[in-house]
This record gives structure tokens, C-alpha cells and sequence, in this order.
């Protein structure tokens, strides 16, 4: 009867102790994605310097043919709301939220971009084909969180390279 | 008296330094691609503390310049003019400095913003921000103003309170209340219809461009003109001042079904500007 008690309690609390253990960081708020992103932005002022300045948002295509795309994710919208990207080409999403938490998730693919604000977070993207896909925000960022969309537009290559001299692409310029 | 001589390196280092410190950020900033800010004003906790820390009373003195266009009471008497009273602080603030700073462009409102100080627009903004928004039959206001389409209403109340998600329009009231508040966004409930109009046009063709990363541009661009010109109308004539306004038919009462979207049957009637001033929503609880 006693051993078997005690064998409870050799049971139980080891395993108390690792739940413990592995719910810490959370229990004290530990912000555990700044230890994973790629450096730390201030979300208030995005808009005045720095990378996310509202000139620079949009895509870009850099020296070794790979594409970069700046992204402000704020309540409620994408910035910029619609995205052209070529294909067969390596894209780096480079986003960054102005207010809350926002995934940016581009729909029919297994994409998902997060951001919290605060940190830039960046992601590779690879299409192999031309096409339109949705982006919708996949995380709850307030009252008009369920309207928040932005759209993806994926071009063949020769025709992203029409669309612009080295300037930002957006739709517009389709 | 005798002067050591690390003071005389170290003074004239200063004084070499400096100036090349400013040279080598000078050419440091220039190398960069020309910077496109939509307003100086960023909401760090200073500018929070600074704007929303205004002397109301003073403000009271300040604003008999205002009044002339913008109404002793804060609501103005032509319709293109922004009513003020009851505006958000922040968004009143944000509006004036811009207009000082020239990131938002206005021939009267650039000279009238350019001799006031950050402290007098603080002040502007305690004192407009306390005046109610009720309505006064006995002023001379424009707001509410007429509904000129009455048919409009119901694509108007599906923008303002759902938004358009195909799109990607969030509903106004996401942001500009009464639902929910975005820093720096103003309250349109009683804002005058002509004047949100001519801002979500100026929007829309980034006349304007003092919006900070871009919403109201890209929200006001997805949108059409005509759906642009519902917005107004709507919020012109008062009825965007409950979450869901459910408006009343004049005459024959409708049965509580207990659904949000406002005016979608066609005998819905509209009672704003059509009553006494003084009770402009015709809203039903």
C-alpha cells in the first residue's frame, strides 16, 4: 500500500514539475518571439524612418533576382493592400505590425506570416506558378479584424520585370 | 589662469568633430532613396502625454478664431467645414500639426494653424474635445444634413458597420467609433457629410496623404465613388451614430427581428433632417 503510494508521487511530481517548467515563460509573459525574429522596430514610428517608410512598402526586386516585400500590417488593413510578386522566384516577406498581432496567411497555400509589434518577421515564399491568391489576416486583431485582406498576384517572371524600373511594385502599376 | 592641455585637445576636438559628425550624417542621409512621410507626428507616449494634456480654458480663448467658420459651439454652419465639437483629442491634434507642418495641405487652415503653437493646438484640442455633440435646435449648424438618397442608406449602413471583407474595407466604425477606436482616427458621427466627402475623395487620389501607413488611402481608393459619396451621406445625416442604427419607418412600425443591417427593405424611411433639429435619429432601441 505505502509503495504504491509513493510510486504516485514519484509519478506525479516529476511530472508536475516539467509541465511547470515548460509553462513558465508563459506564466510571466516572457515575450519569447524577440529571441526568434530578426531584430526589433518601433511600431510608432514606422512611418517617419527605417525600412517601412510608406515609399519603400511593396516589392523589389535585389541584386541576386530574389524579390523582397515590405509590409505594414495595422488595424485594418495591409499595406500595401495588393502584392505582385513573380514566380519561380524566391520571395522574402519582410513584415511589420503598427498596433496588434496579425498573420498575414495567403490562402490555398501553407504561407502564414506572423507579426506582433515590435519585431520585424520575415519569412520565404516560392511560387511556382502564376496566379491570385487571397491574404487574409488569420489572427484575431480587433473589431474589423474579419474584413482585413490583402491580395497576392503572382506574375511570370519576364512580366515582373516590365512592371517597373527598380521602383516599389504594386498592383497599381499592373 | 593656466589651462591644461587635455582640455585644449579635447575642446578642439569638439570643435573638428562636430561639425564633420554633422557632414558624415548629412551625406549619410542623402545616399539614401528620397523618404516619402506621410506626417510628423508619431504617437510615442511624449506626443500622447502632449496632446492629450491641453488647458481647456485656454483653449476656450484661443478658439474665438475659430469660431467664424467652424461655429460657436463647435458645429459649423456650412456644410464643407468640419464640425469640431466633441473630436477626439488626438485626432484634433494630429489634424492641426499637420496642417503647421504642411504634411496636410489647406490654403485657410496652413496660415490659420501656422501661428499657433503645439501648446495652443494642445489646448484646441482639451476645449473642442469637451463641448458635447448633442444636438441644438436654436444653432445655426448644417448637421444633420439631408438625406439626398435615401436609397443609398443601405449600402452606406453595410460598409459603415460590416465593411466589405471580399475587398478588404473594414467597416468604419472599426475604427472611427462607436464600436471601436483607433488612435489618432476621429469620431464621424456628427461630422458633416459634404466635408467627409471631400476628404474620402481627396483620400482616394492622395490629394491627401497625412495618414499615417496608409489606411485611409488604400480603404478610400477600394471604394467607389458612389459608395464613397453613401459614407458621407450617411454619416451626414446623423445615422452612423449608433453601432447598428436601426432605423425607424416613419408612420408603420416594424417588428423586432432583432437584425443589424440597417434600411435594406425599400420602405424603410429615413427621419434624419426631415424632424426638429433637435432629434435627428429617428433609431429605435
Amino acid at each position: 500500500m505505502r509503495s504504491s503510494k509513493l510510486r504516485w508521487w514519484l509519478f506525479v511530481v516529476p511530472v508536475a514539475l516539467i509541465l511547470i517548467v515548460v509553462r513558465f515563460p508563459y506564466m510571466v509573459d516572457v515575450p519569447v518571439w524577440k529571441f526568434l525574429d530578426r531584430g526589433s522596430i518601433d511600431p510608432a514610428t514606422l512611418h517617419l524612418k527605417g525600412e517601412f517608410v510608406e515609399s519603400n512598402l511593396g516589392s523589389a526586386e535585389q541584386s541576386d533576382g530574389s524579390v523582397l516585400v515590405r509590409i505594414v500590417a495595422q488595424q485594418y488593413v495591409f499595406v500595401p493592400q495588393c502584392v505582385v510578386v513573380p514566380a519561380g522566384v524566391p520571395v522574402r516577406v519582410r513584415m511589420v505590425s503598427a498596433d496588434a498581432a496579425h498573420a498575414l496567411t495567403v490562402e490555398g497555400t501553407s504561407y502564414t506570416v506572423k507579426v506582433v509589434p515590435g519585431s520585424v518577421t520575415e519569412q520565404k515564399l516560392q511560387f511556382s506558378q502564376a496566379g491570385d491568391y487571397a491574404m487574409p489576416c488569420h489572427e484575431f486583431c480587433g473589431a474589423g479584424h474579419y474584413a482585413m485582406r490583402a491580395h497576392l498576384r503572382v506574375v511570370p517572371r519576364d512580366q515582373f520585370r516590365e512592371l517597373g524600373p527598380a521602383e516599389r511594385v504594386n498592383c497599381d502599376a499592373h | 589662469m593656466r589651462i591644461n592641455g587635455g582640455v585644449w585637445v579635447l575642446a578642439s576636438a569638439a570643435c573638428l568633430g562636430f561639425p564633420l559628425m554633422l557632414c558624415a550624417a548629412y551625406f549619410a542621409n542623402s545616399a539614401e532613396p528620397p523618404v516619402r512621410v506621410p506626417s510628423n507626428v508619431a504617437w510615442t507616449e511624449d506626443t500622447i502625454a502632449e496632446a492629450s494634456g491641453g488647458d481647456a480654458l485656454r483653449g476656450l480663448l484661443i478658439s474665438r478664431r475659430c469660431e467664424h467658420c467652424h461655429g460657436e459651439e463647435g458645429f459649423s454652419a456650412e456644410a464643407p467645414v468640419p464640425n469640431l465639437a466633441a473630436m477626439d483629442r488626438l485626432a484634433f491634434w494630429k489634424q492641426v500639426e499637420d496642417f503647421r507642418s504642411g504634411k496636410r495641405v489647406s490654403p485657410i487652415m496652413q496660415t490659420i494653424a501656422g501661428v499657433l503653437t503645439e501648446q495652443d493646438s494642445a489646448d484646441l484640442a482639451a476645449y473642442y474635445s469637451m463641448l458635447p455633440d448633442s444636438a441644438d435646435p436654436q444653432d445655426n449648424r448644417s448637421f444633420p444634413q439631408r438625406l439626398s438618397a435615401p436609397q443609398n442608406v443601405s449600402i452606406a449602413a453595410r460598409l459603415v458597420t460590416l465593411g466589405d471583407g471580399e475587398r478588404g474595407v473594414p467597416p468604419c466604425q472599426a475604427c472611427h467609433g462607436p464600436v471601436a477606436h483607433v488612435r489618432g482616427a476621429p469620431s464621424l458621427t456628427t461630422q458633416n457629410g459634404d466635408y467627409i466627402f471631400a476628404q474620402l475623395e481627396a483620400f482616394a487620389h492622395a490629394d491627401r496623404s497625412n495618414d499615417i501607413n496608409m489606411p485611409m488611402r488604400t480603404i478610400a481608393g477600394d471604394l467607389t465613388e458612389a459608395e464613397r459619396r453613401a459614407i458621407s451621406q450617411y454619416y451626414g445625416a446623423g445615422l452612423g451614430a449608433l453601432p447598428a442604427a436601426r432605423l425607424s419607418s416613419q408612420g408603420h412600425d416594424r417588428p423586432d427581428t432583432g437584425d443589424v443591417v440597417t434600411g435594406a427593405s425599400d420602405d424603410v424611411k429615413v427621419g434624419a433632417g426631415k424632424t426638429a433639429k433637435g432629434s435627428f435619429l429617428q433609431v429605435r432601441r
